[in-house]
């Protein structure tokens, strides 16, 4: 009876053990099943967080600073930027000592050299040049205004002249460097400003930008297009006649440029889809047209890459909203820079 | 029987039969089962948790703040608190709280929090819940030292931090620059200059940003076998 006993339990062993094996095996894949789970919650959170938010991830450049720097000499150099305090600034408190410009310097290039990771991860384009940055107490008479100014030439190349760039310069007064809206609007300028773009768009992707990207609610965006429409004396789009900062100064008018010009571009977003600029970049980057104009972009030219990008003619949708333009096709284009050339230079 | 016979048999020598047959006794055998669940359950608990500091997360990639030189190692450089998306309204956004914020690429368990800032003597410390909130884990009523080091009282496990600046040692010299009072005088229309009321204007925020040259973020380090 002993042995008998000996050997049901010798039977009971492996059930026990492949029973004790499944239980521990359950277990595991319940935990897997629920960490799974919560791995997927947590890529939502992660999603969901970094919406409402600027968020920038140190850079890797390199950055030298001199806080005495011989007379012309920026005051800080990185790998895409220059840095330079302008005399009105050296004389401000913040700015007299040399530790303060150092630490300035430093912490602001770094800012700065993320951002600029940022945007090239966006647009997946970027300047040639180093953005010459100067920081001045006040610019142009206020401290409420910043520019970036591309600096073109031209060159002849295979029979014709083409631009190019030789540099770009921001300019900053301290009060709206310190704000990050403002230098995401400005450093957008730099990215896009080789395309030669008219200022209404230009503007309007800075703003897109500034509002959607970094969160900044300098400029409002119109609830309706049509509503909020100005046109000039001839009954063209007021959007259309903006030349650019001539006058830093803020007006009723040029508040209203900003949001009208923000309002259209983004409005165009909303309609093709988030990636649908970098779709207009990348036609317009690999035509190369723009760096045989004259000078910038003409609207109906940037109509015709927006409705390339988009799979449909967009004149109509500017034309309600009373832009001069007409549909153009790729010959048109070429034929317009052609007669824009002298009379030795063109082809026929 | 004769299966038994067999297994019975004392000129069996397996060497190792004796040893078996106690270790299947039933009784034993409970308890091994219940010991190799227990180590099981350990072993798949997922750590043998010792109480060494982690390395600095807000170190790790993919680490993102919005202000990314609070997060880059280097203690030479500043960063600044940033206020909250503007309302355009100058009475609203003049005395509005500025905020610095790290973002893990995962979720961390975090029981110290070492801030290195130059004026921050007012805040509170915030760790994002599992629905996206912010929760307060610390709150400081006045400090002037230049490492605010914070052992919580219980570690969070989160993927973001937040530092709420109230008060910075620079907000007098903000105030003094962006406030001023004027007052409202009037000509009567015999010339004369009457004094009117005294009114406040603002031309920029009443408060100063936190400026911190880094957040650190520290765990409890995991032992590897």
């Amino acid at each position: 009876m002993k042995h008998k006993s000996q050997l049901t339990n010798m039977h009971r062993l492996p059930i026990q053990i492949i029973i004790t094996f499944l239980f521990v095996a359950f277990i595991l894949n319940g935990c897997t099943a629920l960490q799974e789970a919560q791995k997927r919650k947590e890529e939502r959170l992660l999603a969901k967080r970094n919406v409402n938010r600027l968020m920038l991830a140190p850079s890797d450049a390199s950055v030298d600073v001199d806080p005495n720097p011989s007379e012309g000499d920026p005051h800080g150099i990185s790998d895409h930027y220059t840095l330079t305090f302008m005399e009105d600034i050296l004389a401000t408190d913040a700015f007299d000592d040399a530790p303060e410009r150092e630490t300035f310097a430093l912490s602001s290039l770094g800012y700065m050299e993320s951002l600029y990771d940022a945007l090239y991860d966006i647009f997946g384009f970027k300047p040639e040049h180093k953005i010459h940055v100067k920081l001045h107490d006040i610019y142009r008479g206020t401290r409420l205004a910043a520019t970036t100014t591309t600096i073109t030439g031209s060159r002849f190349y295979r029979g014709g002249y083409i631009k190019t760039i030789k540099g770009i310069e921001m300019d900053f007064p301290k009060a709206m460097y310190d704000s990050p809206g403002t230098r995401v609007h400005e450093l957008t300028h730099a990215f896009t400003n080789i395309y030669y773009l008219p200022t209404w768009f230009s503007e309007g992707i800075a703003v897109l930008m500034q509002s959607e990207y970094a969160r900044d609610g300098s400029h409002p965006k119109f609830d309706n297009l049509e509503r909020h429409l100005k046109l000039d004396l001839d009954g063209i789009n007021l959007l259309e006649s903006w030349g650019g900062h001539v006058n830093l100064q803020a007006t009723p008018l040029s508040s209203w440029r900003y949001s009208y010009a923000y309002t259209v571009v983004s409005e165009l977003r909303k309609r093709f889809g988030n990636d649908y600029y970098i779709k207009v970049f990348e036609l317009m980057d690999e035509d190369q047209l723009h760096i045989k104009l004259e000078g910038n972009m003409p609207t109906s030219m940037v109509v015709y890459y927006l409705s390339k990008a988009a799979g449909e003619d967009l004149v109509p949708f500017f034309k309600k909203l009373q832009f001069k333009v007409s549909k153009l096709n790729k010959t048109d284009i070429l034929q317009f820079i052609e007669q824009t050339k002298p009379p030795n230079q063109r082809k026929n | 029987m004769r299966t038994l016979k067999t297994f019975t048999n004392t000129n069996h020598k397996f060497p190792y039969s004796k040893y078996i047959k106690s270790a299947f006794n039933i009784k034993r055998l409970r308890s091994t089962i219940l010991i190799i669940s227990l180590l099981c359950l350990f072993l798949t608990s997922g750590c043998i948790i010792s109480q060494q500091q982690s390395e600095n997360y807000a170190l790790m990639k993919g680490v993102t703040a919005n202000d990314p030189v609070i997060i880059d190692g280097d203690l030479n450089t500043v960063g600044e608190s940033q206020t909250k998306k503007s309302s355009g309204s100058l009475a609203i956004d003049a005395k509005i709280t500025s905020e610095s914020i790290v973002y893990l690429p995962e979720k961390k368990k975090i029981f110290q929090v070492k801030i290195h800032s130059s004026n921050i003597q007012d805040f509170q410390l915030m760790a994002l819940n599992t629905l996206g909130e912010w929760d307060q884990i610390h709150e400081q009523r006045s400090t002037d030292s230049k490492i605010i080091d914070i052992r919580l009282k219980r570690p969070v496990t989160t993927s973001g931090i937040k530092v709420v600046v109230r008060k910075t040692s620079d907000d007098a010299a903000r105030k003094r620059q962006n406030l001023r009072v004027d007052r409202e005088n009037e000509e009567t229309p015999d010339g004369r200059i009457r004094r009117g009321r005294l009114v406040y204007k603002v031309s920029g925020p009443l408060t100063a940003p936190g400026k911190i040259a880094e957040i650190e973020l520290f765990g409890y380090a995991d032992k590897t076998p």
